[in-house]
C-alpha cells in the first residue's frame, strides 16, 4: 500500500472535504453546461442533428438565410448531381388549434430526403413537445394568416429551430402558401470541402449556426458562462491542492533527510490528486446524468458523453497543473529547515 | 578503523554584506562502532557540524571522507543515496510520518534505503527492532497515541533499521525529562554497539556524556 493511500485512509475528513469541494464544483460545471448545451439543443436541434457537410445560400443574401433564394436551375443541377442533397426553407409562423390557442413553430419544408420528414400534402408533422401541449395526432391545425387547415400526421423527437418546434409542411403546400417559388438554402452532407457554385455562398455546419439571429449571441454568453466556471474551478482546485501540500512541507522535508526521493514526492502528491479528482469527477457525472432524469419537464438539458468526457479531461489538467506547481515548493523545501521547524 | 574523516571544514554564512564564519576549520576523526559526542556552549557550531556531516547542507570550504569516498564533491542524488543506505537520523523531535503506523514508519524507511528483503523477511527486521527498542506492542499504534520517549524510540528504530553505518543524532534527549532520556541514550549505546554503528550525536547534557566512548568539545566553531 502506497503512503499517498496511507495518508488518505489515516485524514479521511481532510480528503474528504477536499473530494466534496471537486464534486461539488464540476457537479455545477457540468450542469450549467448541460444546461448550456440544452438550450443551443433547443435553439438549432433541426440544424445540429444534421450530419456535418455544407450549406449553401445566396450570396446576396448577406448571409440571412431568410433573404436567401436559390435558383431553380441552380437547385436541380445540384440535387441532380449530390444524391443526398437537399433544397429546404425555414420559416417562423404561427399554427391555431381547434380551440384557436395560437402557437408559434418554425416551418421547414424540403425537397425529398432523408434528412427531413417527408409530408404529404394538407398534413403536418410536428416535433413532440407540441404534443406534452395537448396537439394531438389527427387534429386540424390552422396556419396563420393563410388560414390553410393541416392535419397532424404524427410527432418527431427533439426537432427545434429558434426556441421555437418544427412544423414540417410539404414542399408544394409551402410554396403556394408563402408564394415562394424557390428554396431558401441548399445541404450538401458528407463533403469535406466546399464546393464553388456561381452566385452561391458556401457555410460549414457551425459557419450556418452562427448566421441564425441570437444564435451566435446567446451562444457566446453560455460558452462565456461555462468557461469562466471552468477558470474558477480550475483556480480552485489549484488554490486546494496548493494549501494542501504547503501544510505538509515539514514532513516533506522530514522525509527528503531520510533519503526519499523528490519524484517519490511528487508521485505521492499525484496519486492522491488523480484519486481524489477521478473519485469526485465520476461522482459529479453520475449526478449530473441522473440530473437528466429528474430535472423539470421542459427545461433544456443536454449533456453529451462527448461534453462530460472533454471537461473531466480539463478538470484532470488543471488539477494535474495546480498539484505540480503546489509540488514546486517540495522541490525547494531544504531537509535542514524542516528538522529547524521542530515537530510535524 | 577510521570511517569518517572530516579534514579543514569550513563553514561560513552571509547576510548582506555581512559574512559570519561558523566552523574556522574542523579536524575529527570517527572510528568505526564508537560514539562521539560534540559538546559546547550555544552557537559554538555543533549543530551545523552535525548536520553538514550528515549531508543536509554543504560546507564552504574542507573535506568530509566516509569510506574513502568524498562526500563534499558528491552530487545531491548521490548524497541523497548515502542517506537513505548508509546514515541514520535521530532529531531533538522525533519527526515521525503522523499517518503511518509504528510499523509503516520502518517499512517505509526500508523502502528508502531500497532493503531487498522479502515481506517475511521484512517483517522479522521490523519486530526485532521493535523488540529492541521495547515497542513490540505498539507496532500498529499512530505517534498521536505515543508518549514522548516512545516516539523517539521509533525515531531510533526508524534511524537503524536498515543496518546504517552511522548514526547522526542532533541532541535526541533534549525534549524528554531526565529519567526517559538516560533511557533512550542507554538505547542508543546498547543498539549501535550490538550492530556496531558509528555515532555522531550533539549534546547540551553533561550526564549523557557517560554513555559515549569520546567528547569533543566545540568553541566559537573550532574544536578546543
Amino acid at each position: 500500500m502506497s503512503i499517498a493511500w496511507k495518508e488518505i485512509k489515516k485524514n479521511k475528513m481532510r480528503f474528504f472535504i477536499l473530494g466534496s469541494i471537486i464534486f461539488l464544483v464540476s457537479l455545477l460545471t457540468f450542469i450549467i453546461s448541460g444546461l448550456a448545451n440544452g438550450l443551443s439543443q433547443d435553439n438549432a436541434s433541426l440544424i445540429k442533428d444534421l450530419p456535418s457537410g455544407y450549406f449553401y445560400m445566396n450570396s446576396d443574401a448577406e448571409e440571412n438565410y431568410n433573404l436567401s433564394r436559390i435558383d431553380h436551375s441552380v437547385q436541380e443541377q445540384m440535387v441532380s448531381k449530390h444524391k443526398d442533397a437537399v433544397a429546404f426553407s425555414i420559416e417562423m409562423g404561427f399554427l391555431n388549434d381547434e380551440s384557436d390557442k395560437q402557437r408559434s413553430v418554425a416551418f421547414v419544408a424540403s425537397t425529398d430526403s432523408r434528412l427531413f420528414e417527408s409530408v404529404a400534402p394538407g398534413e403536418i408533422i410536428l416535433d413532440r413537445s407540441l404534443k406534452k401541449e395537448g396537439v394531438k395526432v389527427g387534429d386540424t391545425l390552422t396556419l396563420k394568416p393563410f388560414n390553410e387547415p393541416l392535419v397532424v400526421k404524427r410527432f418527431v423527437d427533439q426537432k427545434k429551430f429558434s426556441h421555437a418546434p418544427v412544423a414540417y409542411l410539404n414542399m408544394e403546400d409551402y410554396k403556394q402558401m408563402y408564394r415562394a417559388e424557390e428554396m431558401q438554402l441548399l445541404f450538401i452532407p458528407g463533403e469535406n470541402s466546399t464546393q464553388n457554385f456561381k452566385g452561391l455562398q458556401s457555410f460549414s455546419n457551425k459557419d450556418f449556426l452562427n448566421t441564425i439571429p441570437s444564435y451566435s449571441a446567446e451562444q457566446m454568453s453560455l460558452n462565456m458562462i461555462v468557461w469562466f466556471l471552468i477558470v474558477i474551478s480550475g483556480m480552485l482546485f489549484g488554490i486546494f491542492f496548493y494549501m494542501m501540500n504547503v501544510q505538509k512541507i515539514g514532513l516533506y522535508g522530514i522525509l527528503k533527510a531520510i533519503g526519499v526521493k523528490t519524484s517519490n514526492l511528487f508521485k505521492m502528491m499525484w496519486t492522491q490528486m488523480l484519486f481524489i479528482t477521478i473519485l469526485s469527477l465520476t461522482l459529479s457525472v453520475g449526478f449530473s446524468q441522473l440530473f437528466n432524469k429528474v430535472a423539470p419537464e421542459g427545461m433544456p438539458y443536454h449533456l453529451t458523453n462527448e461534453t462530460t468526457l472533454q471537461l473531466s479531461i480539463v478538470f484532470l489538467v488543471i488539477g494535474f497543473i495546480g498539484a505540480t506547481l503546489s509540488g514546486m515548493q517540495i522541490k525547494k523545501v531544504e531537509p535542514l529547515q524542516a528538522i529547524q521547524q521542530g515537530e510535524v | 578503523m577510521d570511517i569518517f574523516t572530516i579534514d579543514e571544514l569550513r563553514k561560513t554564512f552571509t547576510n548582506g554584506d555581512m559574512k559570519e564564519e561558523i566552523l574556522k576549520g574542523i579536524n575529527l576523526t570517527l572510528k568505526e562502532g564508537e560514539i562521539t559526542a560534540l559538546v559546547g556552549p550555544s552557537g559554538s557550531g555543533k549543530s551545523t557540524l552535525l548536520t553538514i556531516a550528515a549531508g543536509l547542507q554543504p560546507a564552504s570550504d574542507g573535506n568530509i571522507s566516509f569510506n574513502g569516498h568524498n562526500l563534499t564533491s558528491m552530487t545531491a542524488e548521490q548524497m541523497r543515496r548515502i542517506r537513505a543506505k548508509k546514515f541514520g537520523f535521530v532529531f531533538q523531535f522525533a519527526h515521525l510520518v503522523p499517518f503511518l503506523t509504528v510499523q509503516e514508519q520502518l517499512d517505509l524507511m526500508l523502502d528508502v534505503s531500497e532493503a531487498n528483503m522479502k515481506k517475511e523477511k521484512r517483517e522479522q527486521e521490523i519486530d526485532y527492532i521493535l523488540d529492541r527498542v521495547g515497542l513490540s506492542h505498539r507496532k500498529q499504534a499512530y505517534p498521536s497515541s505515543l508518549s514522548g520517549g516512545e516516539k523517539q524510540r521509533v525515531a531510533i528504530a526508524r534511524a537503524i533499521i536498515h543496518n546504517p553505518q552511522i548514526l547522526f543524532a542532533d541532541e535526541p534527549t533534549a525534549s524528554l525529562d531526565s529519567k526517559k532520556s538516560k533511557e533512550i541514550m542507554s538505547l542508543i549505546r546498547y543498539l549501535t554497539k550490538t550492530l556496531n554503528i558509528t555515532t555522531l550525536m550533539v549534546t547540551h547534557d553533561e550526564e549523557m556524556l557517560s554513555y559515549v566512548d569520546h567528547v569533543v568539545k566545540m568553541s566559537d566553531g573550532r574544536v578546543v
